[in-house]
Parts: structure tokens; C-alpha cells; sequence
């Protein structure tokens, strides 16, 4: 090894400011670890739920599907009875809640074990400990495997109680399945097995089938047999593959999904700026030192290999650190996002972090990459340093301050590069990202040429009260402006980055309540509790909704019934409403014209589309839609497109009367309840909760408690972007203290030589606290309009592009006053450590080192 | 003897510093030849030019005007690279700021032309050992430079010049922190290394006790430089 001493070096001098080698340790380290962790915890979700989807699909090539409410038993029997029929199993699938143990969601799987042999091993057979006699005659006979059974708190011979849809079911268990491995232990948590006639007595779906699992042979055969099948099948069923549903899951949680990993990579790209910072800064202090390195012979090349080798052990090290944590925090993070999952979109229990050796991979490659990208312009810088001799100190800061106004116009450019990218008319969502970074990168480089402005500016006024010494903290921001900028751009950018996520969070929420305000018009609503919080769907027991209807003191009800559809071949959430005698129509429109909407939607086929799904399918006034309905597919006429928050998949609305003519389904998901003039509320409330009795457990609650719960359930969603948030803050601390920090060790000299002309330990305390308060107030002024600007792209091109929803940009006070007390604080704290450092030290000592 | 190819060849050598506007000229139409094995003193005034005119011929620096050869190869014709490489080879400068690297313990400062040149063994770290003890600091190996007083750190930057016995050697002042002890035996090591290995030194002083030692003396004096008539 040639380079031996040069390697040496430059790891003393690493170690020889470990405060700031570990800040920037710990900033490369929070990056890579929350980009890691979102993505880990995806991946588990996802994973969980492919492994649950693959467990109950078993080895079907196949299934037959029919309309909302499933098939009718019928076909199934059918199908058998053809000629050549091929090998099939039915299956009744549903979900309920455990009412005991840690009252889990459970998957109810309904089979008929004589036909399951070429579909799901796990099924018994007869023969092994499992009385086969028992699970297929007596009612409510259930099997799960002994991981299950001890989660709910039951041993085999126990009876179980399981709640559907508010109505509680009793199982028995009657024995417990052997699981095997590992993998096949974690696909089977929380399933019940249970025989056909049981999961339809439990899942309220008596004479029905959930599907038909088909195996049909690979390839032409496996075609020409299908082929011959479809013309046999009723009206309103189809064929689909298994892993169609796994591909809706993806797509349905994909923008959410994205959503979270920007966020996550807005937290690297922070996290990259402070690397540049520290990269920048080792250079920077070291110029003379790289000049003498010159000097004595060592050559452009070498120095620029030098200076990347250092980021490369720093990015390894940082990597690996955050790799660690990544894990840690994934652990955390995929609660969350299991949680909102469930919220919003689907039924999915995740048990175990999944660590993807691709996200790990994913990881270093990030963390490597950012900091060697990072590191790039430093090394060249170092590479261009002249031989020691022939530099000078005020000649280099004269560059950087001559450069400025021309990096300021540099950046003018990028910048409107960037605003060209976002307004780019595309759905696309790489451009957007790549504008937002062009703003991030333009407004970075206008920060020389602010800062050289405004602390001459500010020498005028900080002269007046402290004299010398203000004029002196002023005029070290400028006459330092090599290094100040950089430092500033760094954190510019990380607290802006806390604006702008802040102020989206808060105009999401705004927007939210208002459309809550508006959409929530009734005085009482009603329901059945719903696994999904979000979509409902659940049903009234028969009967019930009719008595909720006629409760006294009711002038007027409406009725809901949410289903999923399969809309274009896509699984959608399709609600039918009923006004009844209600003149109330809550809803906002963002095309039809609402005086009108409503009469045209009585057609037989009209419907209203919600804003996402109208965005998603590219759908507007005049579209059409196919929906699979009980009697086959049918198209549908988009008359109108609504402003609807809660679902960001979208939704399609239609009259109920257009509902029942196309599906067999009289069942009700909700009731709104308007009160009759002068009826107190909360005593229609209670009313209604005594007429409803005890047989399904309801969710009654008043216009003001359903509201409230609405945004528990938005803050609840936004947990997770709260945390990514706080991270961000936290890398964002990080940088403004290491910068700060820096600047400061690094005039350990001039420093010294003033404590040595006899500036007291207070004084010096006073000098570097007032610079450092300059330099985070300067940072908190930048970052409020570049965080505003970063609001408004999240919310009108992100988002939108994302999920499709118009949001309107709130700024909010409290946000930006964060921004400016975290910019603060951390100048504050900066200062301490290095004044506290030179007030201790023995002046000679600190003239000394160079 | 045959007239052997110089070491160090310059031709009308100019170079002016500019400052804002206004244009200073610290050297003008310098010319001069150097060989192997010549032990060579440079007098001038303070601010004469002494280092710039060093710079120019390690190719630190480059001329406004003019050329410099050493070994035969034209400094301004050649990259920074091959420059840098043509120093690192051929050439032991001692600075007048010393320039040691404070990361670098004394040793390390030492070794470091040895291990840029590929010479990094135990025959170098011998080499390092002796050349410490001959400066007097055979104690200080481990040291990092900001430890030791300035004479010291003059003494390991003579020794770093010495340390791959470069066939050209540039020395700015080397004995401007010494006694007068100190600074002869200094002088005894450089002129040491030019007779033995015939190598070519250039050493700038303010010392006219040198002068008596040397074989050639030239003199800046306005930006020309004069020879004068060196006394065997
Ligand atoms: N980078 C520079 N910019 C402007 N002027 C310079 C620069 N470098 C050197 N000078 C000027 O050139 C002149 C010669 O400088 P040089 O360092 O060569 O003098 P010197 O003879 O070595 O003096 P000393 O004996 O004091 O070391 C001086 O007047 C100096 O101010
Ligand atoms: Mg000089």
C-alpha cells in the first residue's frame, strides 16, 4: 500500500474532531435507517398478507368469483355433475374478531375436506389425531394450529366466541393442527378452519360460496379446458387467477406505500446534505494541509481518491450503523404501518419483521451511494487545492465570495428547471420528485449570495448593542463564506424539510375537517363495527336497520350499503345510498353540476365517482365504467365525480334503487338518522341504542362523537408520517448542531488569539453564541419560505399525483414557529460545546495547533 | 568532465502577481543554469523573490514568462500531474513554513517522501532513525509537529527534504530558526548529501557565513538575478 501515511492521516484527522465525525455518523446512519425501516416494514406487511393469501389459495390455478355476495352453492354442484368437470374445491372465506385472548382478527376458512386433497395440505383428512367425524358434524367445530390457539387463550375442546360483524358466533375448538416449519406456522397464524356449513352459518353467508378453487393443467391443455368451461357457468361468474387479488392488494396500498418510502428518501436527501456538509467542512479546514500535501508531492488524483476514501469509511461505517437501526426502528415502524393498513385499506396481521435481504442490499447501496454523491464536489475541491505556498487564505474566501452572485444565478436556473418539472402535465411521479429536488438544489445555491447580504446587514445593527464583538460575529459569517454556506444550505435545507411535511400533514387535516363538516349532515349514525375502519361494509342483522329507521324522534333517515365490486376487473368499494325522505345531499362535486347530478343518477345505469378513483382510471362526466354485478358485467355512465377523503383508492356511488337492480343484496351498511325538530340528540342517541338491543353490538354515535372519531382514525393514519416527520427533525438537529459546531472548532485559532489579546471565557462565550445565533436564524428565515414552497409541491403535485385528491395548502403558524425554535435551539446549543471548549483551553495550546 | 546535462535550466523567466488592478513584477528575464553536484547559494532582501523563484523550479508555481527546465523537461509543457509527479521524484524542498502535516507524527512526516516514491521498508525506517538522530531528534520520533518548537520543526522538515535523496534540492532558509550550532551541522547534512551523492543544491540565506562554503553564489536584486564570483 502506497498511500499507508496519507490513509493515516486522514483518519486522525477524522478522530481528531470525534464530535463531528460521530454527528455525521449518526446523520448518514438516521438517514439509511428510516429509508430502511419504511422499507422493511412494507415489505413484511405485504409479505404477511401474500403468505395469508397464499396459504387459503392453496395450489389452485384457478377460482371461480361471482358478484359481491359471492356464488350460489348451486354452480358448485353444477360444476361437479358436467362431464370432464375439473378438479375443484368450495371455499367460504370471511373474517371475524376473537372475543377472547388478544381478540385478533381471524380468517374464517370454510372447506369440504374430502375435496381439498390437490388444493391445501394443511387440511386434514381423516386418519391423524383430528376426529373428522366431529368437524363435520358438529356445528361450530373449528381447527387452528396450536401457535392460534394459544393467542386466544383456548386449548383443544374449548368452546371460542368470535364476533361477526357485532353478532357473536360460538366455535368449539376440537383439536389443533400440527403446523410444521416455521414458514408454514406464520402463514396458518390466526386462520380457522372450519367445514363448509359452519363458516356460513358464522359469516352470515347461508347457500353461498365465497369461490370455487379450480386446478386445471399447465399450458394449452390447461386453456382448452377452461375454454370449455366458461360457456357451462351461470350469468355473474368469472374466472380469475389467484394471484389477482394479491396484485389488488399491491395496487390498492401502492400509493400509500409510496407515499411512506418518499418521505422515507426526503429524510435520506437531508441526510445526504449534511454529509456534503461534513465532507465539505474536513476539506475546507484542511485546505492548507492539502496544499502542503501538494507541495511535497502528492498529486491531484490521489488527494481527490483520498478524500472519496474518507466519505467511503464514513458512508460504510454510518451504513452499517443504519442498517442496524433500521431494523430496530422497521420493528416499530411496521406496527404503525400494519395498524394503518388496517385503518384504510385491508384485513392484515403482521407478526414479524421480514428482513428483505433486497431492502438490506437496497440499504448500503443508499447509504454508499449518497455519501460517495455527496462527497464528489468536496474531493474535487480538495483535488484542485495549489501547492501550499503559493495560497492564501483571503484569496480562497474572495473566490467564494466573487463566486456567489454566479452560483446565486446558477441556482436561479435549476430552480426554475425544477418548477418546469413540476409543472410538467403528467400523472408521473418521477419528474415531480425530480423538480422537488432541483428546488431543494436551486435554493441551496441562492444561499452564498443571501447570507453575504444579510450579515452585512445584520453587522450594522449587532454593532450597535454589543459593540466589537457583534460586528465581529457578523462579519466572521461573510468573511468565512465558504464555509458559513455550506453550513447554511445544509440546514436550510433539513429544516425546511420539516416545514414542508409539517404544513402538508396540517393542509391534509384542514382539508379533512372541512370535508367532514360537510359530508357529515345527519344527527345520528349508525352501524355495524367494521374490520377496515375506513371502508365499512358490515351489515345490519336482517331487520335491524328498519327498527333503527323507525325510532321515535326521527324526522328522516338515509341508508348506505358499502360492497366491493370488482370495477374494470379492479377489487373498488361501490356504495349505494338511499336518501329516503331526506332532502340532504352531502356531497361536494368536482365535475356534473350538483342541481342536476342527482336527477340524472336515477338512470338505471348512472353513477358518481369519487376524485381518486375518477384520477386513478382516468375518469370523468361522459366515462364509463364495467362493474361486476350479480348479473355479469354491466357498464355504468359517470354522471359526476365527488370530492371524497376517505378512501384514497376511490370509490363509485349510485342510488340504492340502481343497486338492487343489479345486485342481489338488500343488506344495509349504515344508517343516517335526522332528527325531528327540537329532539335532543344525545337522546335520540340513547333511543336508539335501547330499540337496537343487545343481539349485534352497534356503533351509534351523534354527528359531534362521529367527527371526532373520523379524525382519530386521520390521526391515527398519520401516525406514521408524524414519525417520519420527527426523524427528520431529529437528522435535521443533528446537521444544524454539527454545522454550527464545526464552524466554530474550526476558528479554534482565531479563537485562541483573541482569548490570548485578552477577550475573557464570557466574552468568547458571547462572540460565538451571538455568530451561531446568527447563522440559526439565517437558516430558520431561509427554510420558512423554501418549507412553504416544499408544502405547496407535496400538496398540489405529490399528493395529488399520488393519490389523486386536491388538498388546499394551509400554513400554519405553529409549524413555522417550530422550524425557527428548532433552528434556534440548535444554534444555541451549538455554541456551547466550543466556547466552553475555548475557555477551558490553554490559549498557548490552542495557537498551536494548526 | 563532459558538460552533463543541467539539472536546472531556466530561460527569461518573468512573473508578475496581480492584486486588484494593479500588476507587480517580483521577477524579471531570469536566467540561469544548474548541475549535479553544485552547492549553491541564493542571497536577496526580504520580498526579492527568493521563494517565488524556488516555486518556479519545483513547479509549484508557473512563470508569467519564460522557461523552466529540470532534467531536461520543460515545467510549463508538462501536466499538473507529471509535475507533481517530477517533484515528488526528483526534487527535496524544504519550505520556508516548514508545511510538515500536523496529522503526521515526525516520523511519519519523515517517511512520507519514502513511501511516495515506493521506498517504504525497513531499509527506510532505518533511513528516518538516522536522519532524526542526525538532526538531533532522535527522541521526538513519535511527535506530532505542532509539539515542537520552531527550530525542531525546521530541522524534520530538512530532514523530510533529505529523506529519498533527491538529486535536486530546494531550501528556503533552512537555518533561519537555528543557533549557530544547530544551523552548521544542518548545513554540514545538506552539504553533505550534494558531494556524495552529486546532487545539486539551491539554498536560500540570509547567513554570509554560507557563502564561504559555496561553490557558486547569485543575488537577487530587483527582480534580476546577479552571479557573483564565488570564492574556492
Ligand atoms: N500570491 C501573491 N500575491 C501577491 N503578491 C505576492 C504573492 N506571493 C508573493 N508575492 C510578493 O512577491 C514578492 C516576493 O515574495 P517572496 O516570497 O518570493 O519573497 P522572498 O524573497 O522569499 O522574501 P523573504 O526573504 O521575506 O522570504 C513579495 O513582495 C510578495 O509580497
Ligand atoms: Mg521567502
Amino acid at each position: 500500500m502506497k498511500q499507508r501515511l496519507l490513509i493515516r492521516s486522514s483518519l486522525r484527522h477524522l478522530g481528531s474532531h470525534p464530535w463531528l465525525t460521530a454527528l455525521s455518523l449518526l446523520g448518514i446512519a438516521l438517514g439509511v435507517a428510516v429509508v430502511v425501516s419504511i422499507d422493511l416494514a412494507n415489505a413484511s406487511a405485504m409479505r404477511a398478507f401474500e403468505r395469508s393469501t397464499d396459504t387459503v389459495a392453496g395450489r389452485a390455478t384457478h377460482q371461480l368469483v361471482g358478484g359481491p355476495s359471492g356464488l350460489p352453492e348451486s354452480v358448485y354442484r353444477d360444476l361437479r355433475l358436467q362431464p370432464g368437470a375439473p378438479v375443484s374445491a368450495p371455499v367460504v372465506e370471511g373474517h371475524v374478531r376473537a372475543r377472547s385472548g388478544d381478540q385478533r382478527i381471524l380468517t374464517v376458512l370454510g372447506v369440504d375436506p374430502f375435496a381439498e386433497a390437490p388444493f391445501r395440505s394443511f387440511v386434514p383428512r381423516g386418519g391423524g389425531r383430528v376426529d373428522m367425524g366431529a368437524f363435520l358434524t358438529e356445528p361450530g367445530a373449528a381447527l387452528m394450529t396450536g401457535r392460534t390457539a394459544r393467542a386466544l387463550n383456548v386449548k383443544a375442546g374449548d368452546p371460542l366466541q368470535v364476533a361477526m360483524e357485532g353478532v357473536v358466533k360460538p366455535l368449539r375448538v376440537v383439536a389443533l393442527l400440527q403446523s410444521g416449519d416455521e414458514n408454514r406456522a406464520q402463514a396458518m397464524e390466526g386462520l380457522v378452519l372450519t367445514d363448509i356449513s359452519t363458516a356460513q352459518e358464522v359469516l352470515g353467508q347461508v347457500g353461498r360460496l365465497s369461490r370455487i378453487d379450480l386446478k386445471l393443467p399447465d399450458g394449452e391443455a390447461g386453456e382448452a379446458r377452461l375454454a370449455s368451461l366458461r360457456p357451462l357457468l351461470p350469468e355473474g361468474v368469472e374466472v380469475i387467477r389467484p394471484h389477482t387479488r394479491g396484485n389488488a392488494v399491491e395496487q390498492m396500498t401502492r400509493a400509500f406505500r409510496t407515499n411512506l418510502t418518499a418521505l422515507s428518501l426526503l429524510a435520506l436527501v437531508v441526510g445526504t446534505f449534511l454529509i456534503y456538509n461534513t465532507m465539505t467542512f474536513s476539506v475546507v479546514q484542511r485546505r492548507e494541509q492539502l496544499g502542503r500535501l501538494r507541495a511535497v508531492g502528492i498529486t491531484r488524483r490521489e488527494l481527490f481518491a483520498l478524500v472519496l476514501g474518507e466519505a467511503a469509511v464514513l458512508g460504510m461505517v454510518g451504513t452499517v450503523a443504519g442498517l442496524l437501526l433500521g431494523v430496530v426502528l422497521g420493528r416499530g415502524l411496521m406496527e404503525l404501518v400494519t395498524r394503518t393498513l388496517n385503518d384504510l385499506y385491508l384485513v392484515v396481521s403482521v407478526r414479524s419483521l421480514s428482513l428483505e435481504s433486497f431492502t438490506l442490499v437496497k440499504g448500503v447501496l443508499l447509504g454508499l451511494g449518497a455519501t460517495l454523491a455527496a462527497a464528489m464536489l468536496p474531493a474535487w475541491e480538495a483535488a484542485r487545492s495549489a501547492p501550499a505556498v503559493t495560497l492564501r487564505r483571503s484569496m480562497l474566501e474572495d473566490v467564494s465570495r466573487n463566486r456567489a452572485p454566479r452560483l446565486a444565478l446558477l441556482g436561479l436556473v435549476i430552480l426554475a428547471l425544477g418548477v418546469g418539472l413540476l409543472s410538467l402535465p403528467t400523472p408521473e411521479l418521477l419528474p415531480a420528485y425530480a423538480g422537488l429536488f432541483s428546488v431543494l438544489l436551486g435554493a441551496s445555491l441562492l444561499v452564498p449570495w443571501l447570507t453575504a447580504k444579510l450579515a452585512g446587514l445584520a453587522a450594522g445593527p449587532l454593532g450597535r448593542p454589543f459593540g466589537l464583538l457583534g460586528r465581529m460575529a457578523a462579519r466572521g459569517v461573510t468573511s468565512n463564506l465558504s464555509r458559513t454556506a455550506v453550513a447554511l444550505a445544509a440546514l436550510m435545507v433539513a429544516v425546511a424539510t420539516t416545514v414542508g411535511v409539517g404544513l402538508m400533514v396540517t393542509s391534509f387535516r384542514g382539508t379533512v375537517a372541512d370535508w367532514l363538516e360537510s359530508s357529515l349532515e345527519a344527527d345520528v349514525y349508525v352501524s355495524p363495527p367494521a374490520l377496515v375502519t375506513r371502508r365499512g361494509g358490515a351489515t345490519f342483522a336482517p331487520g335491524l336497520a328498519e327498527q333503527v329507521r323507525a325510532t321515535p324522534g326521527v324526522a328522516s333517515s338515509s341508508t348506505l350499503r358499502t360492497v366491493q365490486v370488482r370495477v374494470d376487473g379492479v377489487p373498488t368499494d361501490v356504495r349505494a345510498v338511499d336518501f329516503g325522505a331526506t332532502p340532504v345531499r352531502p356531497y361536494r362535486f368536482k365535475e356534473g353540476d350538483p342541481a342536476r347530478v342527482w336527477k340524472e343518477l336515477e338512470a338505471p345505469d348512472a353513477v358518481l365517482v369519487s376524485e381518486p378513483l375518477a384520477f386513478h382510471r382516468r375518469l370523468g362526466v361522459g366515462g364509463t365504467v364495467e362493474l361486476a354485478t350479480d348479473q355479469g358485467p354491466r357498464r355504468f355512465r359517470v354522471v359526476g365525480v365527488y370530492f371524497d377523503y376517505g378512501s384514497d383508492t376511490g370509490t363509485v356511488l349510485m342510488l340504492r334503487s340502481t343497486y338492487l337492480l343489479h345486485f342481489q343484496d338488500a343488506r344495509v351498511s349504515g344508517v343516517a338518522l335526522y332528527a325531528e325538530p327540537g329532539q335532543d340528540v344525545d337522546a335520540l342517541v340513547a333511543r336508539v341504542r335501547e330499540r337496537a338491543g343487545t343481539g349485534q353490538a352497534l356503533g351509534i354515535q351523534s354527528n359531534r362523537a362521529l367527527r371526532q372519531l373520523s379524525l382519530e382514525v386521520f390521526d391515527r393514519t398519520f401516525t406514521i408520517t408524524h414519525v417520519l416527520r420527527l426523524l427528520a427533525v431529529g437528522v435535521a438537529f443533528i446537521g444544524v448542531l454539527s454545522a454550527l459546531m464545526a464552524l466554530q472548532l474550526e476558528r479554534a485559532r482565531e479563537l485562541a488569539v483573541l482569548r490570548a489579546t485578552g477577550l475573557t471565557p464570557r466574552q468568547l462565550w458571547g462572540l460565538v453564541s451571538l455568530q451561531t445565533g446568527l447563522l440559526g436564524l439565517l437558516a430558520g428565515l431561509f427554510s420558512l419560505p423554501l418549507g412553504v414552497a416544499l408544502a405547496y409541491v407535496l400538496v398540489h403535485v405529490i399528493n395529488q399525483r399520488s393519490f389523486g385528491w386536491t388538498l388546499q395548502l394551509l400554513v400554519s403558524g405553529d409549524v413555522l414557529t417550530q422550524a425557527m425554535v428548532l433552528a434556534l435551539a440548535a444554534a444555541a446549543l451549538a455554541g456551547l460545546y466550543p466556547s466552553w471548549k475555548m475557555s477551558r483551553a490553554n490559549p498557548a495550546l490552542a495557537l498551536r495547533e494548526e | 568532465m563532459p558538460p552533463a546535462q543541467p539539472v536546472v535550466e531556466l530561460q527569461d523567466v518573468s512573473k508578475s502577481y496581480a492584486e486588484g488592478d494593479a500588476v507587480r513584477e517580483v521577477l524579471a528575464n531570469v536566467r540561469i543554469t544548474l548541475h549535479a553536484g553544485e552547492f549553491i547559494v541564493l542571497l536577496g532582501r526580504s520580498g526579492s523573490g527568493k521563494s517565488t523563484l524556488l516555486n518556479l523550479i519545483s513547479g509549484i508555481d508557473l512563470p508569467s514568462r519564460g522557461t523552466v527546465r529540470v532534467d531536461g523537461r520543460e515545467l510549463v509543457t508538462l501536466s499538473e500531474h507529471e509535475r507533481t509527479l517530477l517533484r515528488r521524484e526528483r526534487i527535496g524542498f524544504i519550505f520556508q513554513a516548514f508545511n510538515l502535516l500536523p496529522t503526521l507524527t515526525v516520523e511519519e512526516n519523515i517517511l512520507l517522501p519514502l513511501e511516495l516514491t515506493g521506498r517504504d521498508g525497513l531499509d527506510s525506517r532505518n533511513r528516518v532513525r538516522e536522519l532524526l538522530d542526525t538532526v538531533g531528534l532522535g527522541n521526538r520520533a513519535a511527535s506530532f509537529p505542532d509539539r515542537l518548537s520552531g527550530g525542531e520543526q525546521q530541522r524534520v522538515a530538512v530532514a523530510r527534504a533529505l529523506a529519498h535523496t533527491p538529486p535536486l534540492l530546494l531550501a528556503d532558509e533552512p537555518t533561519g530558526n537555528l543557533d549557530e550550532q544547530t544551523g552548521r551541522k544542518v548545513l554540514d547534512l545538506l552539504e553533505g548529501l550534494t558531494r556524495r551523492e552529486k546532487a545539486c543544491a539551491l539554498i536560500v540565506t540570509h547567513d554570509p557565513g554560507l557563502v564561504a562554503r559555496a561553490d557558486r553564489v547569485l543575488s537577487l536584486e530587483a527582480g534580476r538575478l546577479v552571479e557573483r564570483e564565488a570564492r574556492a
